[in-house]
């Protein structure tokens, strides 16, 4: 239904009645214990079976994961508008690109002629990494009525108009010997589906680099229902096998009688055993170390339910959580003003982690200005490209691409300068010159320069194409200054913009880092993806479509960070190394802490082989670690209090004067023409609590 | 019942967006002078029908005198809706069966005849006593529980004057027909709860079970108000929540209790006979060891152990 008003459209739609056959919808995997799967994705090395059938010590669990629904505050919202035959589209979306190429898939268009803003998402964890039916149908009406669209979703059609995380059957089994030290881990894993799609993720990872074993079999099926297609939610995948496997081993603990922080550093891997690379980071024996110290761990009664306060039963636990950054292409823009300002662009998103805030620190910092006299902007299509918003890519990609444009634009600056015979940098060596607070200097002579302000308005020549009131004077990418949203229809398509010849212009700002097999973030879910290594060529540069999955296999393939198994309230950065060993060294060498023995023999081993061994970890730790590109240590800047602002008021939504409702109904047993149905036990008003094995507390 | 009183809104306005209910008219009594909480004559306590959940909880004569009022209003809702949901309004609220709440689901409560998904949906959360084969949707208030232990009295205000309820026949069950909610007449107005004095000191208080520990309503809950004197109970109010199709008074634990020295094992053997009669659907049969549980816990927390 389609009206002017929001309640005219709701109206509206309360009065269509659908019919429609009823069937039994199968929503539970459950219920389909025995249905035939797809092909499974599976993994092995050595011969787990057989390493099972002669482990001293085996264990078989199942482990039943409830779906989880995304349910950001903010709803999922699209604004549709047509000019002529280009559609511009505000979306909630974690990925400009995707829902370009969607849109333009669906709608027959050239990708250019599709234009997606999404300068604040919203909460993601996930859930606009998809372009979602009701965006379609927001551009469709828009067609239709030739008037802009506006389609909120209501709480409750977030539960079948978007994704979630699926619901998972997880058996496990393990071997070990009798001291723990784990020989094979066989991983059986279900998972539900759509019945029009298979949707899959990357759940088998931590189950191949998580612990040290020399046996590894696992197959990951999913299972057909009568549900809507699942998503990544945040740890997608990773959350699950974490889970499971945590609860194995802390089965396996109880089982043998072995500290379970003890039990995992006998099976502490020294490099990525799935694939023989060393680890980048992966600082788990200190963080048990900081963890066990802080939380008092081997004071605790391990026993269960033997710890209460009043009527509460306090447990104390602990397990691991394991995730392979990656990074991927990513493409910024940089321009430097005769004003003395800078405007860096990338279509990255912000779902909150702050990336207009890190972006503008990243660019202060390589450009040499204050923050204050930086703008990043985001969020368009019209801008260079970056990857989804998701995986954790933002600060490895996009930054990467900032950095390495800001640094070439830096590098420009200063070749104006000291070619300048106006400057008092003329002839001095580049190598020699710094930037910083805005001002250009010779190091170790901070007499001898000039600002950029003075010059690059000495070196100003106006362009035609240049916005009233700025000229660019250096500009790094290319570059569509893309602030005329608010301009209305005109200013898109942005036309003409290679003529804007800045004075310099660099090829290439694009951050060519490897890439993550894209297969599995975004091949499962049917997106398309973007590949555009390649910067400074004309529009449409972001319409390359897909340099497919099967391509980025082929690309080495580096997994990254290890990280941390709780919030310890204490940062393991590389600058705290120093920190942390002080302690570790006093309690391994000298000043062993006490130990209490309640209940827990082989707690006191483990806190010997603990410190010991993370002490001499701490040190190849320190060997090993490399910095990621975007590594800048120091003290973070000020944030900018109006950067957000500035970046929000440059995509000003037009007003919109109609309003879709969508009507709804469910399918279920004895539905009859009025829509009755039923929920069932599978469905979204389940919600699981997935770590209340873990400090939880129970009623008794 | 083409139109509805409006106080706080903090359900009503749910209802309407829902469309569960769709009154023609609101009539707003949020101005009338119903925001007294006053001592009666027999030493008992007067609540308006307007006194805001978050005013009653912190009257000092609720606090000292009803603890368990206190209690079972500060564990209800959030501070914000406590802030607008007024008495009235809350004994009034209706059930959080998420079928009655979809109004694409069969539902006996909002559409007679219509059926009830929750008999053979998922039910986790439903009545476990007080059900009928048309109903097993749950009484969601707190403060009603503290209200049905403590025999509370409903004052009307109606075309044909003023009337008093006892709390027991305020609120109905199901049974043929679970439209009904209350006994309320055509046109009634709630002008106050009454709690009857009962002799003192009386130690009362409110436990409350949940999914989640805040902002959730109850899975079990009783509310407990005990007499001791001389080391004797000589009176004893108990009430659950969340089982009941209504607050669920349980006078077989209250007979057990009386007369009787506080000991672990009377409130052990009195909460044996919480789950008198209940009738377990297929996911909330947990509620029974629950339920007795929950009553045993809180007597013990009430009458204390030797
Ligand atoms: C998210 C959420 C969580 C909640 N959690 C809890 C909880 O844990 N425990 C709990 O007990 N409650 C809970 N509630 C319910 C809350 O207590 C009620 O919404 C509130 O008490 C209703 O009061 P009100 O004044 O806002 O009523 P309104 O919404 O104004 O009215 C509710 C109904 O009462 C009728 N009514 C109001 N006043 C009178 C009167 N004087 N005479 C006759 N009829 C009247 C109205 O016509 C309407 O039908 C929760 C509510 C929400 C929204």
């Amino acid at each position: 239904m389609v009206a002017t008003t929001l309640e005219a459209a709701q109206h509206a739609a309360s009065l269509v009645t659908a019919a429609y056959d009823a069937e039994q919808p199968t929503t539970d995997m459950a219920d389909m214990a025995d249905a035939p799967a797809g092909e499974p994705q599976t993994y092995a090395r050595g011969d787990a079976d057989q390493a099972l059938d002669s482990a001293a010590v085996r264990m078989e669990m199942t482990y039943r994961l409830a779906r989880n629904q995304h349910n950001a505050l903010e709803p999922h919202a699209t604004i549709a508008r047509w000019d002529g035959d280009k559609l511009t589209v505000w979306d909630k979306t974690q990925w400009v690109f995707g829902t370009q190429m969607e849109l333009a898939t669906v709608f027959g268009m050239a990708p250019e002629s599709v234009r997606v803003i999404s300068p604040f998402v919203g909460g993601g964890f996930g859930s606009a990494l998809r372009t979602w039916p009701h965006v379609v149908i927001a551009a469709l009406a828009a067609r239709e009525t030739k008037r802009p669209v506006k389609l909120a979703l209501t709480r409750r059609q977030l539960y079948f108009g978007t994704g979630f995380r699926p619901a998972y059957q997880y058996a496990v089994r393990l071997g070990s010997d009798r001291r723990g030290r784990l020989t094979a881990m066989v991983h059986d894993v279900r998972a539900e589906t759509s019945r029009y799609e298979t949707f899959m993720e990357s759940v088998l990872v931590p189950g191949q680099m998580l612990y040290s074993m020399p046996n590894v079999r696992q197959a990951y099926r999913t299972v057909p229902l009568d549900v809507n297609t699942p998503l990544y939610m945040r740890g997608p995948g990773y959350t699950t096998a974490s889970y499971v496997i945590e609860s194995a081993m802390d089965e396996l603990a109880h089982h043998l009688g072995i500290d379970p922080i003890e039990l995992r550093l006998r099976n502490e891997p020294d490099a990525d055993e799935s694939s023989g690379l060393p680890f980048s980071t992966r600082k788990l024996r200190e963080c048990y170390a900081v963890g066990a110290r802080e939380f008092g761990w081997h004071r605790r009664n391990p026993q269960p339910r033997s710890t209460r306060d009043g009527d509460w039963l306090i447990g104390t636990g602990m397990a691991a959580g394991v995730y392979d950054t990656a990074r991927n292409d990513a493409q910024a823009s940089v321009r430097l003003d005769a004003d003395g300002t800078a405007l860096v662009q990338s279509a990255a998103g912000d779902m909150g982690p702050g990336t207009y805030t890190s972006q503008t620190q990243l660019a202060a910092d390589a450009l040499g200005l204050t923050m204050r006299n930086v703008t990043f902007r985001l969020g368009d299509s019209l801008m260079p490209p970056a990857p989804p918003h998701g995986g954790s890519w933002t600060m490895a990609s996009v930054g990467s691409a900032v950095r390495d444009g800001c640094d070439k634009l830096r590098q420009q600056a200063i070749e104006l300068a000291v070619a300048d015979e106006k400057s008092p940098l003329h002839g001095a060596d580049p190598a020699d010159v710094v930037v910083s607070a805005g001002r250009l200097h010779v190091n170790g002579d901070p007499a001898r320069g000039e600002t950029c302000q003075q010059l690059l308005t000495r070196n100003e020549r106006p362009t035609s194409n240049a916005p009233a009131g700025r000229e660019c004077t250096l500009g790094v990418g290319d570059f569509d200054e893309v602030e005329g949203i608010h301009g209305g229809p005109a200013s898109f398509p942005v036309d003409g913009l290679l003529d804007r010849a800045h004075d310099l212009h660099v090829a290439a700002a694009a951050a060519d880092v490897a890439a993550h097999p894209l297969a599995d973030l975004l091949g499962g879910a049917g997106v398309p993806f973007l590949d555009a290594a390649d910067a400074g060529h004309d529009l449409p540069r972001r319409a390359e479509p897909a340099l497919e999955g099967v391509l980025l296999d082929e690309r080495p393939l580096q997994r990254m960070q290890f990280t941390v198994l709780a919030t310890w309230g204490e940062p393991l950065d590389g600058g705290d190394l120093g920190a942390l060993q002080a302690p570790c060294q006093r309690q391994a060498g000298v000043d062993p802490p006490p130990v209490d023995q309640d209940g827990a023999g082989p707690a006191g081993t483990g806190v010997a082989a603990l410190l010991g061994a993370g002490q001499a970890e701490l040190f190849a730790q320190q060997v090993q670690q490399r910095g990621p590109v975007v590594d800048r240590g120091g003290a973070p800047l000020a944030v900018h209090g109006q950067r957000d602002a500035t970046a929000g008021g440059a995509t000003a939504v037009p007003p919109t004067s109609i309003v879709v409702a969508m009507n709804v109904w469910r399918v279920g047993a004895g539905a009859g023409p009025s829509g009755g149905g039923s929920y069932d036990s599978g469905s979204s008003v389940d919600m699981p609590t997935l770590f209340v094995r873990f400090g939880g507390r129970s009623v008794d | 019942m083409r139109g509805r009183y409006i106080a706080g809104g903090t359900t009503l306005v749910d209802l309407m967006r829902e469309t569960v209910e769709r009154p023609e008219t609101l009539v707003d009594i949020s101005a009338l002078p119903l925001r007294e909480v006053t001592v009666t004559e027999r030493g008992g306590l007067r609540i308006g029908a307007l006194v805001r959940m978050a005013e009653a909880a912190a009257h000092p004569k609720v606090r000292t005198l009803y603890p368990v009022v206190s209690q079972a209003l500060e564990l209800s809702a959030s501070a914000q809706l406590r802030n607008m949901a007024t008495i009235g309004g809350n004994i009034m609220q209706r059930t959080r069966c998420a079928y009655f709440r979809d109004v694409t689901a069969a539902c006996n409560k909002r559409e007679p005849g219509s059926g009830c998904a929750a008999l053979e949906g998922f039910n986790r959360t439903h009545a476990i006593v007080g059900t009928s084969r048309q109903c097993v949707a749950t009484h969601p208030s707190d403060v009603a529980v503290a209200f049905a232990a403590l025999e509370a009295r409903v004052h009307l205000l109606g075309p044909d004057g003023e009337r008093g309820v006892a709390f027991a026949d305020f609120l109905l069950k199901p049974g043929s027909t679970p439209n009904r909610d209350q006994s309320l007449r055509q046109g009634e107005l709630i002008t106050s709860v009454e709690i009857p004095a009962h002799p003192r000191p009386l130690k009362s208080g409110y436990l409350k079970v949940r999914d989640r520990q805040s902002y959730e309503f109850p899975l079990t809950s009783a509310a407990v108000a005990l007499h001791v004197r001389g080391g004797v109970i000589h009176e004893a109010k108990v009430a659950a929540g969340g089982v009941g199709t209504v607050p669920w008074k349980l006078p077989a634990v209250e007979r057990h209790l009386i007369g009787e020295r506080s000991s672990q094992a009377l409130w052990t053997q009195a909460a044996e006979r919480a789950a008198h009669g209940a009738r377990p659907l297929a996911h909330n049969r947990f509620k029974i060891e629950l339920l007795k549980r929950t009553v045993e816990r809180q007597l013990r927390i009430v009458g204390g152990t030797p």
